[in-house]
């Protein structure tokens, strides 16, 4: 793992570089500092997970790396260069999978197809397959409306797979979920992480499913947002149910566990 | 607010526990429901025939509807009810055409919602139908001044529930549409009008209602043909079974517009919650 | 309806100054209608008995008001909506309650309230002067039929709307059959009964214009129109503005009570 972190370095015009990036709300001068001067280098096909008590910006972090909004001070670099707004290199999965409710499934991957340029047989094949992949065979005609919490996650996420995107962003996609759908959902963006070798940079507040997904793991603290540790999860690539019980598995968890904590007591002395 | 949740047979039918029920309680509903009416339509029928009812006040049912069937036999009932949807169509989508666009760009601009937010909650409670001797000065007693008249009456409901449906849209299926890479103007139409999409229908629903009672007035006070027109010049002449044929055409063609429109929310909104309970 | 609802005004200072300084700010597109009005007449393109003088308007509304003539019909015409409306909102809640608590009830009004829920009102007009004449019990009458079906069908849907678990609670809590109905349902339902209640207002004001425009010998509606046909079209005008301002008036002090009743929501 000591390689992989010093061979990092170099990967940064293929991974994703972030440059003391501040950012804060409300009215300038005045505002609430959500992230405090924050740097952080993501290599090429990383699974990362910003881990951190709620509060401490990690999904702000995530949307300015999306583009979705503008970056106050300090700068984010991806392969495309620097990030000015939002694009199809980066995708995003949002805990409310703001899916399109008027769009059939499939018609919603089509739709990040149809704007990624492909040509409409193409277009076709690929939303099939990225249907089958995410095991929604059978409902390409339904609505969201008509699905499961569990299965509109799977269709917004089958939509941004789609279009291949280098990086894929996921705000606490599976944190609507029920605890069984979310395990199986956990196992499934695994096993197509690695298949499809893409950088991906996961939110969440759970620490277990951050071991369970991560090469490595940022914890934030809340108020402002900092990088308070960086951990590499020294884990097999290939993971499944039974790692669950791997003690190398658990001591980790553990150990995250409590630097996660600290940081949730801190950020609650803060605030009396 | 929406009106279109008349049904009380089905809206917000809710899962009460109903104990007694043991026949299948929609054919019940049904026979019951239907039953009223033809009760309604007997009482109506034989109170006026045998006396319990003044048949000037309220003539026989019968009576009124063979002056229906000679009438439409003549073809008088097809031109009055075709002016008068002509008329209130013709308004209301004038109206549509211009207060949905109009909702939008207020949404979006801020020196358009300063000109226009403060005029249209001033006009939104006005009653609209005062204005009409003006329309007359302006436009004539014809179909203009009338068209004129209902789109004026169908403005305000469309242009306010477009502005308030498009205002404040949900900004995640905005997001992903721009991390698609979707240019703003396709979002315009891709994402913020289906969204806003059940609150303009609303507005609509709202509207056409309207549009049909100005109509009818607009009609009963510059005369000519069209329901209107012909329900005031029996009232004149005291004719009332000519009045109570135009109740009969005016129930008939108001319950077909509303539920056409009805008929489109659901076919819209397919979609949506709301059309699968 | 968010159109309609005025702008928060920050409060600073003497804050009800602050606040008339800000509605008037709010409102100056109106004022730039008037400036266009008045330059379009000014230019002589449309033609002084089309688009009169505003000056004109102005003087034929004092003479209008110091006479009395205005505020006379303006209180006939208020009396009859206000009548019919009263009426229709009493019953019409009475009708939706008991729609929603008996199923008889409900089957029974359910066809009646479909069948002549998309009916134009207006149509009524020549039905209510053959029942009841030119008089102010057939304008009344056309008011409280218009209002009836939206004040019904909102009580209805609101009382429907209640949620069941605090129907449960408070009948296990001992309320009576009548005590729920008076402390449980009228108020869960009071924000679907006032919204038809709005509705209903709007109503009661295009019938009473209505109604006095084509069958009658006072109110603010006859006046317009004999003023039309008189050709006095400053003074037309003038009543025109002065009606718009009153319903304008009434929406807005009915916004008001609804905000005291529904308190409760806010917290």
């Amino acid at each position: 793992m000591r390689a992989a972190s010093a061979q990092r370095m170099e990967d940064a015009a293929t991974g994703i570089a972030i440059r003391n990036v501040s950012h804060s709300y409300g009215p300038a001068g005045h505002g609430v500092l959500a992230l405090d001067r924050i740097s952080l280098d993501i290599g090429d096909c990383e699974f990362h997970c910003l881990l951190g008590p709620s509060g401490c910006g990690k999904s702000t972090l995530l949307y300015l790396l999306g583009g979705f909004i503008p970056v106050q001070s300090g700068q984010i670099v991806t392969p495309k260069g620097v990030v000015t707004g939002p694009g199809p290199d980066r995708s995003i999965v949002f805990q409310n999978f703001a899916l399109f409710p008027w769009k059939t499934v499939r018609d919603n991957v089509l739709y990040g197809l149809k704007k990624a340029g492909f040509a409409a047989d193409e277009r076709a094949r690929r939303a099939q397959e990225y249907i089958d992949l995410v095991h929604l065979t059978g409902f390409e005609d339904s609505y969201p409306s008509q699905l499961s919490g569990g299965m509109q996650q799977r269709a917004a996420i089958a939509r941004t797979l789609a279009v291949d995107p280098r990086i894929l962003l996921m705000d606490e996609p599976f944190g609507a979920l029920d605890a069984q759908t979310r395990r199986v959902m956990q196992e499934e963006l695994r096993a197509i992480w690695r298949r499809s070798r893409k950088t991906v940079v996961f939110v969440t507040h759970d620490v277990q499913e951050a071991v369970f997904l991560a090469d490595r793991i940022s914890i934030m603290s809340a108020r402002p947002g900092r990088i308070e540790h960086i951990i590499d999860v020294d884990l097999p690539k290939d993971r499944g149910e039974e790692i669950l019980e791997d003690s190398q598995f658990i001591q980790l968890s553990e150990q995250i566990w409590r630097l996660v904590r600290e940081q949730a007591i801190a950020a609650t002395r803060g605030a009396h | 607010m929406t009106m279109s949740h008349v049904g009380p047979a089905t809206k917000g039918a809710a899962p009460a526990p109903a104990p007694r029920r043991h026949i299948a309680p929609r054919t019940v509903d049904t026979l019951v429901q239907v039953s009223v009416i033809v009760a309604l339509a007997a009482f109506w029928e034989f109170g006026a025939r045998f006396g319990a009812l003044n048949p000037f006040l309220l003539p026989p049912l019968s009576t009124v509807l063979v002056r229906l069937w000679t009438d439409l036999l003549s073809g008088v009932v097809l031109v009055d009810l075709g002016l008068t949807l002509y008329r209130a169509l013709s308004g209301f989508l004038i109206a549509a055409l211009i207060g949905i666009p109009l909702g939008i760009v207020m949404s979006r601009s801020k020196a358009v919602r300063w000109f226009f937010d403060p005029l249209i909650s001033v006009g939104f409670p006005m009653p609209k139908i005062a204005f009409l001797p003006i329309f007359i000065l302006w436009f004539d007693i014809y179909d203009t001044s009338k068209i004129i008249m209902v789109a004026f009456s169908c403005f305000f409901p469309i242009v306010a529930a477009t502005y308030a449906g498009t205002t404040a849209l949900d900004k995640w299926p905005i997001w992903s549409a721009r991390s698609f890479g979707a240019r703003e103007h396709e979002i315009l139409w891709e994402v913020h009008l289906p969204m806003a999409l059940p609150q303009i229908l609303t507005g609509l629903q709202v509207a056409l209602p309207v549009g049909m009672i100005t109509t009818v007035v607009t009609e009963m006070l510059m005369g000519g043909r069209g329901i209107g027109g012909a329900m005031i010049t029996a009232g004149r002449f005291a004719d009332s079974v000519g009045v109570f044929a135009g109740i009969v055409e005016v129930i008939i063609l108001g319950f077909v517009v509303v539920k056409s429109l009805e008929y489109l929310r659901a076919r819209l909104l397919i979609w949506h919650p709301e059309t699968r309970r | 309806m968010a159109a309609t609802a005025p702008a928060p005004m920050p409060s600073a200072g003497s804050p009800r100054l602050y606040h008339l300084a800000g509605t008037l700010l709010r409102y100056a597109p109106v004022a730039v209608l008037f400036i266009v009005w008045d330059l379009l007449g000014r230019t002589g393109l449309i033609s002084r008995q089309m688009l009169p003088d505003l000056a004109d308007i102005f003087s034929a509304f004092t003479t209008m008001l110091l006479s009395g003539d205005l505020l006379y019909n303006s209180a006939r015409s208020i009396s009859r909506a206000a009548t019919g409306l009263g009426l229709a909102v009493v019953i019409g809640i009475g009708a939706g309650l008991l729609m929603a608590s008996f199923r008889p009830v409900r089957l029974i009004v359910n066809p009646i309230v479909q069948l002549f829920y998309p009916m134009p009102k207006s149509a009524l007009i020549p039905v209510v002067m053959i029942w009841l004449g030119l008089g102010d019990s057939s304008k009344i009458l056309l008011i409280f039929l218009g209002c009836l079906l939206p004040v019904v069908v909102g009580t209805y849907n609101g009382a429907k709307g209640v949620n069941p678990f605090l129907l449960w609670s408070a009948a296990s809590l001992g309320a009576s059959r009548a005590q729920v109905m008076r402390e449980v349902v009228l108020p869960a339902a009071m924000p679907d009964i006032l919204n038809g209640c709005r509705t209903a207002l709007a109503f009661s004001f295009i019938l009473m214009v209505s109604s006095e425009f084509v069958i009658a010998t006072d109110g603010v509606g006859y006046m317009i129109s004999s003023l039309g046909d008189g050709g006095l079209y400053p003074a037309m005008f003038a009543a025109i503005f002065f009606v718009a301002a009153i319903g304008f008036a009434a929406d807005r002090l009915y916004a008001a009570l609804v905000r005291r009743l529904l308190r409760w929501r806010e917290a």
